[in-house]
């Protein structure tokens, strides 16, 4: 089963040990189209973007103006309606799928976890990738070779324990960080 | 301002939890539950509060005394910790700072911080 929720934040629990917790907010949404093996076409709201795609969507599904995104995914519902959130109140384990925050062109320290080289005493290796290879055999660049580039804004799943599950608000603490920034949209998907 | 979300979990914990109000130059006796093995006790720390910082769940504050042979021993706690089994204000204290870390550089008559009186 899947749901869409946003990131909300970091806390912590009194308990002790301590549990680093990070809150989800349950988003939300309407199953508008059941598929074959549980997969379903489901509306949420997200900003107020819209246009005549959506709109015509929205007349199809008969949906209210705010339900202006649409996403495939796994539901427990057996009908068209509001998404069952039951299989989240006995959930134990989810995996979280968000995109990470992006970092740009990053160097090879930050993408790469290289080591660099010494500040100074006259150094010049700094933060540098340093040699990619052999000399003339083999005459190229291994394929895979780690270096510089685009680095963050993928998608990465962690696997994370509930802790607590309200229902009135929808808010979701699993134990442990989760990828992405504050406020960003991802999937959890219930394991067990 | 923190999310309002992070603001109604934390509180869901901390309703329970019947915490004095003390600020920085209270005297505080702390009781802490130790568990050793399956056995469980309370020790007592008690001494000037120096210091609250943070909020919500993650809140802590300072205890310092002056141990044995004026050894200045200062000790950290989370003051919604399930560790912690009570709070006790002792005294209160007519201090104008929120943190008093003046108190490590004095000895003596120089540590000492007048009662507050009302």
């Amino acid at each position: 089963m899947e749901y869409i929720v946003e990131k909300i934040g970091m806390s912590r629990t009194i308990a002790v040990p301590s549990i680093p917790v990070t809150l989800l907010r349950v988003i939300e949404a309407k199953v508008c189209e059941i598929g074959e093996n549980g997969s379903a076409i489901v509306s949420y709201s997200n900003g107020k973007k819209t246009n005549r795609a959506v709109a015509g969507q929205q007349k199809k599904y008969n949906l209210s103006a705010e339900f202006n995104r649409f996403a495939t995914m796994d539901v427990a519902n057996a009908e068209v309606g509001d998404l069952d959130i039951a299989p989240l109140k006995e959930a134990k384990i989810l995996k979280a799928s968000f995109n990470t925050k992006g970092r740009g062109f990053s160097g090879v320290i930050k993408r790469h976890n290289f080591q660099g080289g010494p500040g100074g005493h006259g150094s010049r290796f700094h933060r540098a990738p340093g040699s990619i290879g052999n000399c003339e055999w083999p005459g190229r660049v291994q394929p895979g070779k780690k270096m510089p580039g685009h680095y963050g804004n993928e998608k990465v799943t962690v696997k994370n324990e509930v802790v607590s599950f309200d229902v009135q608000s929808g808010v979701l603490a699993v134990k442990g960080s989760i990828p992405g920034a504050n406020g960003a949209f991802g999937r959890v998907r219930v394991v067990k | 301002m923190r999310n309002k979300f992070i603001e109604a979990f934390e509180a869901g914990q901390i309703a329970t939890k019947n915490v004095p109000a003390f600020r920085a130059g209270d005297t505080l006796r702390v009781a802490v539950k130790i568990v050793e093995g399956d056995k469980q006790r309370i020790q007592n720390f008690e001494g000037i509060c120096i210091a609250r910082r943070g909020e919500g769940t993650g809140e802590t504050f300072m205890v310092r005394k002056i141990g044995a042979n004026s050894v200045g021993v200062e000790r950290i706690f989370p003051i919604y910790s399930d560790s912690i089994d009570e709070i006790v204000v002792l005294r209160r204290g007519q201090v104008r700072r929120a943190k008093l870390f003046y108190l490590r550089d004095r000895r003596g008559k120089a540590a000492k911080i007048r009662e507050l009186r009302k």
